[in-house]
């Protein structure tokens, strides 16, 4: 592997392909069990060590999360951009690149929807349209200039996202101080400091009331987002020269797979779901993600988790649905957990550990191949 | 232990305990059997060599002694005692060592870095360099430690990954085809230093080979597989080649195939050629390079640096007309590897241009030369011929899924009727079209990216070492569809570094040395001494 493929990830060794077949769903539940089930017993014997009591603490999770009227629309709610930014980043981890700048790409998307929102302000349905559309293009050009220092510069996409995250906070934030950018009129926004003005009534993504929650629509796009790209992924040309590029580029790049073009495309991609969710956070509303507005902060870490779902999906659109759900789970059900009682920054440890749970299974799976690849490229005396 | 019911009679001193012993072993993948109740022992201070056919089993056999896969029935023992071998470094504790089929080298690192990966503790470059000298002065494998990796040709890595396995000093060795990738000359060094370490030391050596002839000269006992059964133990000192070569595919194979997989053509034989039914049928396709007919390929004043800042590619011209194989010869490193990456779209020159039926094609960019018609079969598969985390229906359709797709969408119904027929055509041993290609035997690995090629009804074929990995059956088959290509006018050009196969399929020879062109002859005028010269750049 020389000259035209940076990125290429060094190829596991046939050989130590071998042992893979067998067991391994077998392993992944046994894996998936016992982590869980660490991660309990952790928080159970940190909540107990604080003075606490778990059994209320697990009740206020799962009253957070599903039970308590209207909570599970809400993490629905919660889930529909966790999903948005996974499916996003499944794309460009096809075509082996790494973007873990999810969280700058959603905040720039949601500053360009709420932007060109109230530029254009048209007629309310049309203008839902266009905000989320706008929220994906603003994500897709911050990724873009990630795809622009990586394939014209030779900057790794690894570095150049991340940075972007702090430079895109920043940018927004000035953009949140100045009226003509983002700042709402003093009208509209009290003696509050660098809000966006909220979007109206006619802007907003519905949210039908279903037995009693309210059902938010952007999950329903995030669900046919995710089904879609798993479809285009294994169904199209497209698809299959984007994974192509992602397991062999000098394949690729023989084969007419241009790293420039493919690459930059699904990296730009990755950052216009990203934006988009930013978007759909913005005009889908809901007590999580502020008010129909632009605040300081908005992403709350949705990018960063998303990036989580995408690694504990492990590259699987479908398989990122529940696992989406699940971590939104936890952010709604956790804002109960206050009322138990126990520290507050407890429940943030006790998140903390359920997400390491759910990523360590992965994590051991991965070690193991890679030690046995090692092992056989290495160890064969 | 049962005395030795499957050593040929007396080769062994009665009583000792075979280094390795298999006994009944099976593996099975799904509903293929690799092995199939094999039975196989290993002696000290013997060289066992396996044949068989590609898919017959020999490298999961293999695997199995080195703790990459683990049998499903039977029992392994080492020096008398059943063991479970459940991991290389188990395998490596109780002495056994294996140079793999396929590389597995870090090309970013130095050569002794690779040989060092995997040490435990802290390391000492000194001790490491050291020991490289001493292996490449053993065994003849002499190398530069501080070369870059990806910056070595294929025999040259072939060396790094022998002296990696032999750095340790293993009891048992396992060389997994080992000089697919070696010049002759330096096949037969490594093996007559072999044999005399396993002599001297007493150490147990398995060589799984597609080379009769390398077989018959550098082991001591034969085993044959097919279909994962051993059907077959023989001395090598009473058998021969044609008997290796049926037993291992079941029928008679022709001659010159024979010739091919033997290397046995010698200068002797060559010379005297009128026995070969290759001698160019027409005449007309000898001399078409002057017959003023317009080249479909022509490469003009070619030039390339290399990495290391030598010129890999220099003034390198070319013509190939239509229906001509035209043979590369030279020995490896002298720029083959280069014009094949130029053609594969991999490289972009200095200077100089690459046409396809007079209209000039971009080099570097990517897939323009697939597009315009040139099909590749690379030195290294698993460098830009396939993508072993795809499947093996998806490999057959890397460079074009027109004929599989519609309006973008892939027709998951014709790619599988399509790779059905290429499986069926290509005889490809697999568990089925969607087969992940890691899956694949090497030689049928080999197998999908001839038929891929192929099916792509190129202009003009590269095809670079093409026998890489093949068994004996299939590298005639290989021969026939190389020449059946050129009489339907395709332009081939055969890159070897194993001139029976240049000679054999070749119209035109040209000679490179030092990225260019140093001589050129047709098959009819072909004198070897010169060609040696040349090929040496003595001319
Ligand atoms: N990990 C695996 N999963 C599924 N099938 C496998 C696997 N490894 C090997 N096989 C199958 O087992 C059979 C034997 O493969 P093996 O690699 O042992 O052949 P071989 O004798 O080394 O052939 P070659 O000469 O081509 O290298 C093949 O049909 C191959 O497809
Ligand atoms: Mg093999």
């Amino acid at each position: 592997m020389t000259a035209t493929a940076p990125t290429t990830p060094t190829p596991t060794p046939a050989a130590a392909r071998a042992p893979r077949q067998g067991g391994r769903a077998g392993e992944w539940f046994l894996l998936y069990g016992l982590s869980t089930l660490g991660a309990l017993v952790l928080s159970a014997l940190l909540v107990e060590a604080t003075g606490g009591d778990w059994r209320p603490v697990v009740n206020a999770l799962l009253d957070g999360s599903l039970r308590k009227p209207g909570r599970w629309g809400e993490t629905l709610g919660t889930a529909a951009p966790l999903l948005i930014v996974a499916v996003g980043t499944i794309i460009s981890g096809k075509a082996g690149l790494i973007n873990i700048g999810q969280e700058g790409q959603l905040f720039v998307g949601a500053a360009f929807a709420t932007y060109f929102g109230f530029l254009i302000g048209g007629p309310g349905p049309l203008n839902v349209v266009l905000i989320l559309i706008f929220g994906a293009i603003g994500g897709g050009l911050w990724a873009g200039v990630a795809a622009l220092l990586k394939f014209w510069r030779n900057v790794p996409e690894v570095l150049s996202t991340l940075l972007l995250v702090t430079v895109g906070g920043q940018l927004v934030a000035y953009g949140l101080s100045q009226p003509w950018l983002l700042l709402a009129p003093l009208a509209d926004r009290g003696n509050r400091n660098q809000v966006s003005t909220q979007l109206a009534e006619d802007n907003r993504l519905p949210r039908p009331e279903i037995f009693g929650n309210e059902v938010p629509l952007a999950a329903v796009i995030a669900v046919a987002l995710a089904i879609i790209v798993s479809l285009v992924l294994a169904r199209t040309v497209w698809g299959f020269r984007l994974r192509m590029l992602g397991r062999n580029p000098r394949a690729a790049q023989r084969s007419g797979v241009g790293q420039t073009r493919y690459g930059a495309a699904a990296l730009m991609l990755s950052g216009a779901f990203a934006g988009l969710a930013g978007a759909a956070m913005l005009a889908g509303g809901g007590f999580s993600f502020g008010n129909y507005q632009l605040v300081p902060g908005f992403a709350t870490n949705i990018g960063w988790t998303g990036l989580l779902v995408a690694l504990v999906a492990r590259e699987k659109a479908l398989v990122a649905i529940p696992v989406a759900f699940i971590f939104a789970g936890l952010r709604t059900g956790s804002s109960f957990v206050g009322a138990t009682g126990v520290e507050g920054r407890i429940t943030d440890v006790i998140q903390g550990f359920l997400v390491l749970a759910l990523l360590i299974p992965p994590a051991v799976m991965f070690l193991r191949d890679r030690r046995r690849a090692r092992a056989a490229a290495t160890e064969r005396v | 232990m049962e005395s030795g019911s499957t050593d040929p009679a007396g080769a062994v001193p009665a009583g000792a305990a075979p280094a390795v012993a298999f006994r009944n072993i099976t593996k099975r993948f799904g509903a293929v059997t690799a092995c199939d109740r094999v039975d196989l022992e290993l002696h000290r201070g013997r060289i066992h060599g396996i044949l068989g056919e590609n898919g017959a089993g020999k490298s999961t056999l293999m695997k199995m002694l080195i703790g990459l896969v683990l049998p499903d029935e039977g029992s392994i023992r080492i020096d008398g005692e059943s063991r479970a071998i459940h991991s290389p470094l188990a395998a490596a504790n109780l002495g056994i060592g294996m140079v793999h089929q396929h590389f597995s080298l870090v090309d970013a690192l130095t050569v002794w870095e690779n040989v060092a990966l995997g040490e435990a503790g802290r390391l000492d470059p000194g001790a490491i360099r050291n020991r490289i000298g001493e292996i490449a002065e053993q065994y003849g494998l002499v190398i530069d430690p501080d070369a870059r990796v990806g910056e070595l040709t294929a025999g040259l890595r072939q060396r790094v990954e022998i002296i990696k396995c032999l750095r340790r000093d293993p009891n048992i060795v396992i060389f997994d085809e080992p000089t697919s990738v070696l010049t002759p000359e330096e096949s037969v060094q490594l093996f007559a230093s072999l044999r005399q370490v396993v002599a001297d030391e007493g150490r147990a050596v398995v060589l799984v080979s597609h080379k009769l002839d390398e077989v018959l000269h550098a082991t001591d006992d034969i085993s044959i597989m097919r279909q994962g059964q051993v059907v077959d133990r023989l001395l090598a000192a009473e058998a021969d080649a044609p008997t290796l070569a049926r037993g291992m595919v079941g029928r008679e194979v022709s001659l010159r195939s024979e010739r091919a997989a033997l290397g046995v053509l010698s200068v002797d034989e060559a010379n005297g050629f009128d026995d070969t039914p290759i001698a160019p049928t027409t005449g007309s396709t000898a001399t078409s390079a002057s017959d003023g007919r317009r080249p479909v390929l022509s490469i003009t004043n070619a030039s390339l640096r290399g990495s290391g800042g030598t010129p890999a590619l220099q003034d390198l011209s070319l013509d190939l007309h239509a229906g001509e194989i035209v043979g590369v010869a030279g020995v490896e490193g002298n720029g083959q590897r280069e014009l094949g990456d130029l053609l594969s779209s991999l490289l972009s020159l200095d200077s100089g241009s690459v046409s396809i039926d007079g209209t000039r094609v971009p080099d570097g960019r990517s897939g323009a030369m697939a597009r315009a018609g040139i099909g590749v079969i690379p030195e290294d598969r698993h460098d830009s011929g396939i993508v072993l985390d795809m499947t093996l229906a998806e490999n057959l359709v890397l460079v074009d899924q027109s004929a599989v797709a519609q309006r973008g969408v892939l027709d998951r119904r014709s790619l599988d009727r399509f790779a059905r027929a290429m499986i069926d055509e290509f005889a490809i041993q697999c568990a089925g079209p969607d087969a992940p290609m890691w899956s694949l035997s090497g030689g049928n690995q080999q197998r999908v990216v001839l038929a891929r090629e192929l099916a792509q009804n190129p202009k003009v074929l590269i095809a670079a070492q093409p026998t890489r990995g093949l068994d004996v059956g299939a590298i005639e088959y290989m021969g026939e569809r190389l020449e059946a290509a050129a009489e339907a006018g395709v332009a081939v050009l055969l890159i070897s570094s194993e001139l029976e196969e240049i000679l054999d399929l070749s119209h035109r020879i040209v000679v490179m040395h030092s990225g260019r062109i140093v001589g050129e002859m047709t098959r009819s005028e072909v004198d070897l001494e010169q060609l040696g010269l040349l090929m040496g750049g003595a001319a």
